[in-house]
């Protein structure tokens, strides 16, 4: 039951972190300039009316009082109330979760099966044509700006050969999934899927690309020259099998947790790459309700990114475990 | 801090490496072109020619479509005219969309990226340090304490929390006067150059946590070396064995972290001027999101600023990886937006 309760410990530390985060977030109110009540109140409010709503929104309470009133409201799933859109926030922001979700999968899967193999490869044919064309690649990667690169490739695919959609996100997944495992399978769905993701996928999961392949093909360097590799040679194992099954094992490790590291990165790129190919994600939500100075969907949405950060490191540091038995789940 | 040993170090990296090399230049290029910026520049970059908007760069032509209509003859007859825009020498990256020199807006955007980058990094270092320092050496509940509270930091992806502190801050800019212009060296460039305040500390105080990180780990291990005992043992106070001791014998993976971070806060700084949220318009993410409603007339807008930034990112980070190589402190640099 090692896993069960590393889980436990993992999931209440996090809860903390998450505890910290609403904090945070709750206290950003008290840090900005203007009162939230200048959100609500007409413009020629009378000091009755403003007192009046003060009391409605609670602001006439002490601070931690206003404070536990928005820690019981989140445990009860209330976000509080969108004046500018007149809408709940918890709702607007699980509407937004799924572009989003879907965004970073999308990158991070393309970023992983393209870029394993070629760090892979580099790291195999060091010094060959192949190895000079990856480290540029992948140094390129890491140098790039993610929006501009989203730019570059509307410029270049959707302006001049017009091949892609390049904005707003046409079909979701579940459509795809609905449409293909159907009694009429039908496949038109996932090529319109495709056109619309693509290329935020692409320019969002390039970064990490690169990443990967340099930490790749470093790590695959450094474990070949392994004693233990030799040995696998020397007992006639395929080179195959001593590549992928014995080196690329103990190469993602470390590449497993950078990439724990960089999950803000991604979550912080998907938030620019929307607002290229305006996909109506978390992202595009965050930008829109600062522009309108909607702050409780700005606060929703701050706290269920910081929550599946953390969610998404526990489930970071389980797979590490797997990886690396040496690594006890405490 | 910087003994023989790591200067033959760096030296014999640097005859290496061909990366090395090209890294150094591509650096220098950057940092001596945004220092001299009123001199490099041929135009001032803020001066709109609406007549002579859109120009291609050196090599590209543009051809304009005009639609008239004449009265001839008391019937209306449309004409369609198809004209040449070329690239003159005196633009050689072009004019964007107001006419302004977009050669001059590169150079002048160099300054804007490499003193957000510098100053930013300088204020993550200096809060990332000491808190990490404090918290090595300390130990206990204090370092418990900090460390939770970067864990929190961290669980904010950087460039979120950036555009949220923006968002409720405001976008405040400082204007610095320009000496050379002042000092009358140099003339018809812009007098001020624009700081975007806000920026510069929003980018410092969201990459604070990877500086206290390592800081803390290097501090860790150095408490409980023989010297700091020593020290100890003679009646040093803390904040003199910290000083004294600790820091210079931490300054290796801070330095190389510190030239990465610069590169990643380039990068971070770009995007939030693509999104609007910094405080000045004369940087290179501002030059590429103007650029993206001209996509399909005028490339250029958005190319150019995007190359600039590969470049300097490039050049930063084969620095960085010129000195990890060189010193190797045994940490993971990559730093991201």
């Amino acid at each position: 039951m090692a896993l069960g309760r590393f889980l436990l410990k993992r999931s209440l530390q996090g809860l903390l972190v998450v505890w910290g985060v609403i904090t945070v977030v709750f206290l950003l109110r008290f840090v900005t300039p203007g009162s939230p009540i200048d959100a609500v109140a007409p413009l020629d409010a009378t000091q009755e009316t403003r007192r009046a709503i003060a009391a409605e929104l609670g602001l006439d309470q002490p601070l931690h009082m206003q404070y536990l009133t928005y820690l019981f409201d989140l445990i009860q799933g209330d976000m509080g109330f969108s004046y500018v859109r007149g809408v709940d926030v918890v709702g607007l922001v699980f509407l937004k979760v799924p572009a989003t979700v879907e965004l970073a999968v999308a990158a991070t899967v393309v970023a992983i099966v393209l870029s394993i193999p070629l760090g892979v490869i580099s790291a195999t044919r060091r010094n060959q044509p192949i190895d000079y064309g990856a480290t540029i690649f992948s140094l390129g990667g890491i140098s790039t700006p993610n929006f501009w690169l989203g730019i570059m490739m509307i410029l270049v695919l959707a302006v001049q050969f017009d091949i892609f959609h390049t904005s707003g996100r046409g079909v979701t997944s579940f459509n795809v999934a609905t449409s293909i495992l159907g009694p009429e399978p039908f496949f038109g769905t996932l090529i319109d899927w495709l056109s619309y993701i693509t290329l935020p996928a692409l320019s969002l999961g390039t970064y990490f690309m690169a990443l990967i392949t340099r930490l790749t093909r470093s790590g695959m360097l450094d474990q070949l020259g392994r004693s233990y590799i030799r040995a696998a040679r020397a007992k006639g194992l395929p080179e195959t099998l001593v590549r992928y099954k014995h080196a690329l094992r103990n190469t993602l490790v470390p590449v497993v947790t950078v990439l724990g590291l960089q999950l803000g990165t991604l979550i912080g790129g998907a938030v620019i790459t929307e607002a290229v190919f305006s996909w109506p994600g978390l992202g595009t939500l965050v930008i829109q309700s600062i522009n309108l100075r909607d702050w409780p969907a700005l606060q929703g949405s701050l706290i269920v990114i910081g929550t599946s950060f953390v969610i998404v490191n526990i489930a970071v540091d389980v797979i590490y475990a797997y990886l690396d038995p040496r690594v006890a789940y405490d | 801090m910087v003994s023989p040993r790591v200067i033959r170090n760096l030296k014999r990296e640097f005859r290496r490496s061909a990366l090395a090399k090209t890294g150094l230049l591509l650096a220098f290029i950057v940092v001596f072109v945004a220092i001299f910026a009123p001199f490099v520049a041929p135009h001032n970059p803020t001066t709109q020619n609406l007549d002579n908007s859109r120009q291609p760069p050196l090599g590209f032509t543009r051809t304009v479509e005009s639609t008239s209509s004449e009265l001839v003859n008391g019937s209306v007859v449309i004409v369609n005219e198809t004209k040449q825009v070329n690239a003159t020498t005196e633009h050689p990256f072009g004019t964007d969309s107001l006419g302004r020199d977009m050669f001059s807006r590169v150079v002048y955007g160099a300054r804007t990226s490499l003193l957000v980058g510098i100053l930013g990094t300088l204020l993550a270092v200096t809060v990332g340090v000491t808190v990490g320092l404090t918290a090595g050496y300390k130990r206990g509940r204090l370092d418990d304490i900090l460390m939770r509270s970067a864990d929190i930091s961290l669980s904010f992806p950087s460039l979120v929390l950036a555009i949220a502190l923006i968002g409720l801050w405001g976008r405040a800019a400082v204007e610095v006067p320009d000496p050379w212009v002042v000092l009358g060296l140099v003339d018809g460039m812009p007098r001020e150059f624009v700081l975007p305040g806000t920026v510069i500390v929003v980018v410092g105080l969201v990459n604070w946590v990877w500086f206290a990180r390592v800081a803390r780990g290097e501090a860790l291990s150095i408490r409980e070396e023989e010297y700091v005992k020593a020290a100890r043992a003679i009646g040093a106070s803390d904040l003199r064995i910290i000083w004294r001791h600790v820091l210079p014998n931490a300054a290796t993976p801070i330095l190389v972290l510190g030239t990465i971070q610069i590169a990643a806060i380039i990068l971070l700084e770009s995007s939030l001027s693509f999104l609007g949220f910094s405080g000045t318009t004369l940087s290179w993410g501002f030059d590429i999101s103007q650029g993206r409603d001209y996509l399909a007339s005028a490339w250029w807008i958005s190319t150019i600023p995007g190359l600039a930034i590969v470049v300097a990112v490039i050049g930063i980070n084969l620095l960085g990886d010129w000195l990890r190589d060189a010193l190797d402190p045994g940490i993971e640099g990559e730093g991201g937006v």
